[in-house]
């Protein structure tokens, strides 16, 4: 071991540099973004009690954010979150700054909306730009890939104390049903976050290349639906005597998993998974992408009834050669977002199901010496679309360089109060935790009305 | 030593002058009839029935999965059912105690606890930490030394290597040369012992706030982090200045390098604590800065600004036989992990708000515990000889009783991913099958089906399950998944080949499958139900084989998919690791019969009496 020495010039020198190491250490970007390193966490459960509803009631009298939730009856009845993993660079897709010093290479390009021009690698989207609602003000304290991930999902930040549900988790525990033949949250491509205290049954169900069914839905080798139905009543046998000797609650609630996941399994929806049916030219329109297969496979699942969808589209984390990386990722993006935008307007299921596009951040107006730009929470963008949302309007505005928001700043809490609010969901209604603070949607957001249509 | 026991007699003997005030009073030197008598006169008052003494195959089957973490092997439920000794139970848990896999379980306890699943960074090396968990559980350290050595650890936290290693992969080639090139980077001969327990400090590099929140939450059952962000306020107990000063017991503690520059993999530094504060990287400093500002105090106002190494001052202020909450918070855990509750719910929350019940039993066992000299293995000794541990799971009457906070019947409790894991491989019998398949490649094989396991059936411990919480993917991997579907078949070497090539009838068989899976002999009427069951199948279920390309691609090929290295981390994804052994080739011809008894072994595999610890 070193024998420590204050006043050491050597150490003073390896000090700067460790405290750069360790920096990284505390998240900055040690690498490529590790998509499935903050999965796994999916901890608790407990609802709320007698107790807890007394308060939350009370509560609830006393907010003031009851005057903000009389609006326009809700409309959206399911949610479809893009996921721009990495958090993408807002100046090189909503908030194009052309002609300045950290507005890049790419130009700005109109959209069917007046005084809207977005990113020239984004020309379809610019076609539906009527359907959206681009927020320009996004502002954020995060700028950690992990911590940022788990504020977007859950709109809330790490706390030791408690593990927050994921906006999938509350939807599904509000919006889904245990009769559903599918699961209520799906996730694509990627993991998503959990449930955290409401419990793993509001979990999402992780598919994890959207060319392929879930694992393990379909039988086992040599096993027939005939075979299935001999295991089933063999187990059923062992089943009833084990609980007719315990007579334990859990041994119930085994039994209604199992009864769900076997819905599943032979539900004719579960085809909703399979983008294979679809006509080549409609998977061609998505584009010949993961993700574009992914947004197929989600309008799919909607049809059918899963109330949360999460397409997750890795790969914005770009520290180098941001220009030639996200041209790329906007080659995705573009067909695929704006195709399932025109599909659910066809199918008359837009005004019904609420799109998101977000990330964990924005990125550094300023372009690094890498050609990159590097993590921006202080002022990056968002978009809605579908789902009551009033679109054809960017809300919000930074200055000229995208360093700041000048105009309307939306905190993540208010963009969750906004999401709730367009779900029919009370951003204000609380569950207990674990250690027995009741926690909401959001604290302290308000919906902002002028997105809501 | 001896003033010890010259007090706990002196103790014992007043306890015997105050046994009318039953609970009163603490007693050291507890015996398991002691904590009986006194839990027995709670049900009394509460007029609570007990279910009935639990049956030898239960007995055994319970403490195997609570000790060792895995289901006994069918040999020793026979041997067990056929000892006629008066005292085999207690031999029992001696022996188990004793066994090998008796440290690697708790190793996976105290891994997942203090741990979690997520790790990152380049600083943690997460086999030295799990190997410097086995020796601690290998030696049965004292409970105090055990905390005061983790709470203090100093010293180098890995011999370098590649992420592979640090994720829980030995990989003896690839750790070579991972410290190879790691000297040879820095040019050092330092070959300094590594102290893997540093890596749960450094867990926490830059965020002391979280590193005191988790010392006190689980070491003391104190939730003080509560108080991080605001005053506490269920019992307005803790301030914010509270938390800050607990805090400062951790500020001066830094990594300090060994490797320099760019290291691939692991980089070994040294922690160490110095006589400044140690803010972190520019993204944390301002907010550690509150930390530094403020005196190092412990939770009873006990100042160490004078102390030269606070860790080691708070460390030995938190394994000190005065402090009230330390003994109790191991023991209310341990209860907790052998009885499925503890005496305070949720098993690291003391507060006022949230009492104990029985109270003074808590106590009684916490200062046998001391007494003990914190001996982990005593007190599991004494859990597991209780007749409350042994009770049925089964209730005693008909009338529900949902609480059951007082214990009076086993609860049942859901198998923790590793336990469940290892009770299938034991059931099927296949490590052998993966042995072959896998070669050298079996850890990263099994560390591969760990991982898919932790992810899909992670549960919290920490609290009470009242009900049966599970996941859809959870089930689809039980009815459908290959270890279970593969491990049903007669591949040769695996359960089923062996039971149906031994001699003896349908009766013999259904009863070698009971005893693999359930640990228990089955009753007359269900060998009769199976019998009928085996013998009732007239036509042979058969699917095209949906083969996945290249069914015959070579072994290697399919492992060389399994994850490695960073992807390591990646939980479910990518191929399932055993997508391919035992594929159409190495099985027998399908019969009605075979796939009968592969339906009943199946149906054994999910049901809830293998699935549950009970």
């Amino acid at each position: 071991m070193t024998p420590y020495d204050p006043q050491s010039k050597e150490l003073k020198e390896l000090e700067e540099m460790e405290e750069q190491q360790i920096e990284q250490e505390l998240g900055r970007c040690p690498g490529p973004v590790d998509l499935w390193s903050s999965a796994i966490d999916r901890r608790g459960l407990f609802k709320v009690g007698m107790g807890g509803l007394l308060s939350l009631l009370l509560a609830q009298w006393l907010d003031p954010r009851m005057a903000y939730a009389q609006g326009p009856a809700p409309k959206a009845k399911a949610c479809i979150l893009l996921w721009m993993n990495g958090g993408p660079s807002q100046l090189d897709t909503w908030d194009p700054k052309p002609g300045t010093d950290t507005g890049g290479s790419f130009k700005a390009i109109p959209t069917r909306v007046k005084e809207v021009s977005i990113c020239e690698h984004l020309p379809m989207l610019a076609d539906q730009a009527d359907h959206l609602a681009i927020i320009r003000s996004m502002t954020s304290r995060e700028g950690n890939h992990q911590r940022a991930q788990y504020l977007m999902h859950t709109g809330y930040a790490p706390n030791p104390t408690v593990t927050h549900p994921s906006l999938g988790a509350w939807v599904s525990e509000e919006l889904g049903s245990p009769q559903a033949e599918l699961p209520d949250f799906v996730s694509i491509s990627g993991p998503s976050f959990g449930a955290g205290f409401l419990g793993v049954q509001y979990g999402p169900l992780v598919v994890q290349n959207p060319n392929q069914l879930p694992q393990n839905v379909a039988f086992a080798p040599n096993v027939t639906p005939g075979r299935f139905e001999m295991r089933r009543s063999a187990l059923d046998m062992l089943e009833s005597d084990f609980a007719a000797q315990t007579r334990d609650n859990k041994v119930k609630g085994r039994e209604a998993v199992y009864g769900r996941a076997i819905r599943m399994m032979r539900s004719p929806k579960l085809k909703a998974f399979d983008i294979s049916e679809e006509p080549d030219a409609v998977k061609a329109a998505y584009g010949d992408s993961n993700f574009g297969r992914g947004c197929l496979m989600a309008r799919r699942l909607v049809e059918a009834g899963v109330k949360f969808v999460e397409v997750v589209l890795d790969g914005w984390d770009t520290h180098q050669d941001n220009f030639n990386r996200t041209t790329k990722l906007m080659g995705a993006l573009d067909p695929a977002m704006s195709t399932l935008i025109k599909e659910l307007a066809d199918r008359h299921l837009l005004d019904s199901t609420l799109i998101l596009w977000m990330g964990e951040f924005g990125r550094t107006p300023k372009i690094n010496p890498n050609e990159g730009r590097d993590h921006y929470p202080q002022a990056w963008s968002a978009a809605l679309a579908g789902g009551g949302v009033r679109g054809g309007q960017a809300y919000g505005q930074t200055d000229a360089e995208g360093m700041k928001v000048v105009d309307k700043p939306v905190v993540v809490p208010d963009l969750f109060a906004t999401i709730a609010t367009l779900l029919g969901l009370d951003p204000s209604k609380s569950f207990m935790t674990p250690v027995g603070r009741p926690i909401a949607i959001t604290e302290k957001g308000k919906p902002i009305r002028e997105l809501i249509g | 030593m001896k003033w010890r026991y010259v007090g706990v007699w002196l103790l014992a003997a007043t306890a015997l002058l105050g046994m009318s005030r039953a609970q009163a009073q603490t007693r050291p030197a507890l015996s398991p009839a002691w904590i009986d008598h006194l839990i027995r006169l709670e049900w009394h008052k509460q007029n609570i029935q007990p279910a009935p003494p639990v049956d030898d195959a239960r007995f055994l089957r319970r403490a195997y999965l609570d000790i060792l973490g895995t289901i006994p092997p069918p040999d020793v439920v026979t041997a067990f059912l056929a000892d006629k000794s008066p005292n085999k139970r207690a031999k029992l848990i001696d022996t188990l105690l004793d066994d090998p896999r008796y440290a690697n379980h708790w190793t996976d306890y105290w891994d997942n606890t203090l741990m979690g699943q997520k790790i990152g960074g380049q600083l943690v090396d997460r086999s030295a930490f799990r190997e410097w968990l086995r020796q601690q559980f290998l030696q049965n350290t004292p409970w105090n030394k055990f905390v005061y050595n983790l709470i203090s650890a100093s010293g180098q936290n890995s011999t370098g290597g590649t992420y592979a290693k640090a994720r829980g992969l030995m990989m003896p080639a690839e750790t070579m040369q991972g410290a190879m090139q790691a000297q040879a980077g820095t040019g050092t001969t330092d070959s300094a012992p590594v102290n893997g327990a540093v890596n749960w400090t450094l867990k926490y590099a830059g965020n002391p706030q979280d590193l005191s929140g988790t010392v006190s939450k689980i070491f003391l059952g104190v939730q003080i982090q509560c108080a991080q962000c605001h005053d506490e306020k269920m019992d307005k107990k803790w301030k914010q200045e509270d938390f800050r000063r607990f805090t400062a017991c951790f500020i001066n503690t830094r990594p300090l390098q060994i490797d320099r520059g760019k290291v691939m993999g692991i980089r070994r530094v040294d922690v160490i604590d110095i006589q400044r504060p140690f803010l972190g990287g520019r993204k944390v400093a301002a907010n550690n800065q509150q930390y530094a500002a403020s005196p190092p105090v412990a939770l009873d106002g006990t100042d160490f600004s004078d102390s030269p190494n606070r860790r080691q001052a708070l460390a030995a202020w938190m394994t000190a036989p005065q402090n009230p909450w330390f003994a109790q918070a191991i023991v209310n855990r341990m209860w907790n992990h052998f009885l499925g509750r503890g005496f305070v719910e949720r098993i690291d929350d003391f507060r006022a708000s949230n009492p104990p019940v029985m109270p003074n039993l808590l106590k009684a066992l916490a200062d046998d515990f001391t007494a003990s000299g914190y001996d982990l293995k005593h007190l599991i000794r004494l859990i597991c000889a209780t007749q409350v541990y042994q009770l049925s799971a089964a209730p005693a009457h008909n009338a529900e009783d949902p609480g059951n906070t007082l214990w009076e019947r086993y609860r049942l409790k859901a198998l923790s991913p590793e336990e469940l894991l290892d009770s299938l491989v034991d059931a099927t019998n296949l490590e052998p099958v993966l042995e072959r398949v896998a070669g050298d490649r079996l850890e990263r094989l099994k560390f591969a089906m760990r991982q898919q396991f932790t992810f899909l059936f992670d549960v919290d411990e920490e609290f009470e399950q009242k009900e049966f919480s599970g996941t859809i993917p959870q089930v689809l991997m039980l009815l459908n998944g290959n270890l279970v579907n593969r491990g049903v078949t007669p591949i040769p070497g695996t359960a089923l080949s062996d039971i149906l090539a031994a001699p003896g009838g349908d009766a013999g068989k259904i009863e070698a499958l009971y005893l693999r899976t359930l640990s228990r002999k089955p009753t007359p009427a269900e060998i009769h139900r199976w019998v009928a069951f085996v013998n009732g199948r007239t036509e042979v279920a058969v699917t095209q084989e949906s083969s996945p390309p290249a069914p015959t691609a070579p072994r290697r090929m399919l492992l060389a998919r399994l994850p490695q290295g960073k992807k390591a981390n990646r939980p479910n994804n990518g191929p399932d690791p055993l997508a391919r052994f035992g594929r159409p080739g190495t099985l027998p011809e399908p019969t009605p019969r075979l796939q009968a008894y592969e339906d009943l072994f199946w149906a054994l595999l999910n049901s809830s009496e293998f699935t549950f610890n009970h």
